[in-house]
């Protein structure tokens, strides 16, 4: 579609609704927001041109129903939508939906999705394409001997995973023949009482891995580009914590040759607009591809920050039918940037989920600093969306420049109301492993950083002993003379107690 | 008075000595050492001081009459205060006498009951889980706080909690 865009619709919320609506202002766009209950006061709604209220606060209700997201789209006459991250950004039935009336959608096509959302298929499509993916089975094996066969192949150790369902049963690890004819037998057994069939996956075990993604952006002509790689090893439950860009591990010569995997890797799927190729990288320096996320990712901004480009901008523009305005090699590597994803959970707390108003909250800034958030004094954190509520990025002309800027725009940055992570993030900054370039996807549990974490605190709590002593004679002093009653089991009640700034 | 410092060993002694003029100049000894202070803003709950040429921030979250909870230049930490009196008032709450204070555990997070594992009479260790609530499209498990009894569950499957709700008690 070559139709110039005069008005988008954000079918979003939070931090990146906003980061949307900043482009569209950017840009001379109209900008239409949506909104559930729970979001009404949000500030993507006070920001935009207009705002839509699109249903209560349950996201099936809201963000995800569709029908209701376009119907608001035609009637407030939007050119275009952009779906942001999660939600309904990489349904392929949405693109499909917005084709029907007429909408643009920003991002790639329908089919594309439906080949890069079906893990087998777009490693087959990869395979085909000659992008490394992990050794294993192209598809279900219900043989015994196929999967000695796979697994001799790929090298052990290997895993094997449950085609069906996932439960309880879930991976098991063979570290050799004798041991993958034993696990194979049982896991074969399972299935076929669970499902009917034995159908299992036979994959490389790969230890000590990171996470390395190359940002894609691919146009209706063609053209596709790679804006460079992010490292995001560092991660718990799979949940990115903290990416970077440049990858301590990646040197200008393994760039060029990852990143040209990568931009095949979208031509394969004949992808469009913005994306990321995901791959995992071994202590050998070996490459894995192991998907393509369809959509504009959270850590975008670390790219935009060592590029100097405005992957928004650059989205609305492919999605307007226009060519990619630079070449690869136009592209410089600039600096480093960090980002840390704060998430309104208690990291002393198993990570428990924190909701609730913000009465205040100083939000850091500075030579080298962004933060993309939602927050703002007297704001609230939902529980009916996910936790994260800040992205803080520092960038710096090298790596440790921009780390000590991370780390001082931790300190300054205060959230009241809500725990947060920004402890853990602290201390991860000082870490000598993290300085060092020491990263793994089990890095958290690997350097024992929970435990460093608590003995942080202990540093901080000592260090304000005397402080805290004089703010508590203070209160003595200041409640002595109010004359209020101090202490009174009935009084207490009437203290609301709030969640702790980190 | 005396005052522990969240998990350090050692007690802090410490008193105002004088205050003077408007109440701005306060002189505080603490720890055996004087120390001048110099208030710049109060209000019930917040204060923002120098203390001896030292910028402070503190905000008063939670004030008991054994423990006060506050957040010092950003960081979260709390005080608990001895006195000879507390010290007695302590030992007798213990012998059983009204009070929940330690025995209560309460919610940390508002959200909605799951599953409860346990039940009354059960004995359990510190770190067992009591009750699972559902928030933010995660499940959390609220653990015992200390070893003991399930004395009373409050709460039942199903139920809606805010922060700070009694779960159920441990004797």
């Amino acid at each position: 579609m070559a139709k110039k865009i005069s008005s988008i619709l954000i079918a979003n919320r939070g931090e990146i609704a906003l980061r949307v609506i900043r482009a569209c202002k950017e840009l001379g766009l109209r900008s239409i927001a949506i909104y559930s209950d729970e979001d009404v006061r949000a500030v993507h709604v006070k920001r935009a041109d207009e705002a839509y209220h699109i249903g209560p606060a349950a996201p099936a209700q809201s963000y995800l129903n569709m029908a209701k997201i376009v119907d608001t789209a035609v009637a407030a006459g939007a050119d275009a939508i952009h779906p942001g991250y999660g939600f309904l950004s990489e349904n392929e039935n949405f693109p499909e939906m917005c084709e029907k009336k007429g909408i643009i959608f920003i991002g790639p096509t329908a089919k594309a999705m439906e080949v890069t959302g079906d893990k087998m298929k777009c490693k087959e499509v990869m395979t085909k394409a000659k992008v490394p993916t992990v050794p294993g089975s192209d598809g279900t094996i219900e043989d015994v001997e196929e999967a000695a066969n796979v697994a001799n192949k790929a090298g052990y150790p290997v895993l094997l995973k449950s085609a069906f369902g996932g439960g309880g049963r879930g991976i098991r690890l063979a570290n050799n023949e004798k041991q993958l004819r034993q696990e194979f037998e049982m896991a074969s057994a399972e299935s076929k009482a669970a499902f009917g069939k034995a159908a299992l996956f036979v994959e490389k075990y790969l230890q000590h891995i990171r996470h390395i993604e190359f940002q894609l952006i691919r146009d209706s002509h063609g053209n596709g580009r790679h804006l460079f790689e992010r490292e995001c090893s560092i991660q718990r439950r799979h949940q990115k914590l903290i990416e970077m860009s440049p990858s301590p591990v990646v040197d200008q010569k393994t760039r060029e040759r990852i990143g040209e995997i990568a931009v095949r890797a979208a031509a394969a799927v004949d992808y469009l607009n913005a994306g990321t190729a995901e791959f995992l990288r071994d202590p050998e320096g070996n490459f894995y591809f192991i998907e393509i996320n369809s959509r504009l990712q959270v850590e975008h901004p670390v790219t935009e920050l060592v590029t100097g480009l405005d992957l928004v901008k650059l989205q609305i523009a492919v999605a307007q039918g226009e060519e990619i305005p630079f070449k690869q090699e136009d592209l410089k590597m600039n600096g480093c940037a960090l980002e840390c994803r704060i998430n309104a959970e208690d990291p002393f707390y198993d990570f428990a989920p924190s909701v609730g108003p913000v009465p205040t909250c100083n939000i850091p800034y500075g030579p080298g600093i962004r933060v993309d958030t939602y927050l703002y004094p007297t704001c609230t954190v939902s529980g009916y969306y996910d936790s994260l509520v800040a992205k803080l990025l520092a960038w710096g002309r090298n790596f440790d420049e921009a780390r000590v800027r991370m780390k001082n725009a931790l300190d300054e940055f205060a959230i009241e109301g809500i725990n947060t992570t920004i402890p853990l993030y602290k201390t991860i900054m000082d870490d000598t492993n993290f300085i060092k370039g020491d990263l793994s996807t089990d890095y958290l549990d690997r350097f024992k950083i929970f435990d460093k974490m608590g003995e942080d605190v202990k540093d901080r709590t000592k260090e304000r002993a005397l402080a805290a002593v004089a703010a508590v004679l203070m209160q003595s002093e200041f409640v002595k003379k109010a004359g209020a009653v101090q202490d009174n089991p009935a009084a207490r009640s009437k203290w609301k107690s709030r969640g702790a700034i980190n | 008075m005396e005052f522990k410092v969240g998990d350090l060993a050692h007690l802090l002694d410490g008193e105002v000595v004088r205050t003077t003029g408007d109440g701005s100049s306060v002189l505080v000894k603490i720890g055996g050492k004087e120390h001048s202070l110099r208030l710049l803003r109060s209000g019930t709950n917040e204060f923002e001081f120098i203390l001896d040429n030292t910028y402070h921030h503190a905000k008063i979250v939670q004030s008991g009459s054994s423990e006060v909870k506050l957040i010092v230049d950003n960081q979260p930490l709390s005080v608990k205060k001895h006195s000879k009196l507390a010290e007695v008032l302590e030992k007798a709450s213990a012998l059983g006498a009204a009070g929940g204070g330690d025995r209560n555990l309460a919610s940390q997070i508002p959200g909605r009951v799951v599953n409860i594992p346990v039940k009354v009479g059960d004995g359990v260790k510190k770190g067992d889980v009591v009750v699972v609530l559902e928030s933010m499209k995660m499940q959390v498990a609220v653990k015992a706080h200390k070893d003991g009894i399930i004395k009373e569950i409050k709460i039942k499957q199903g139920a809606s909690v805010a922060r700070n709700d009694l779960l159920a008690v441990i004797e």
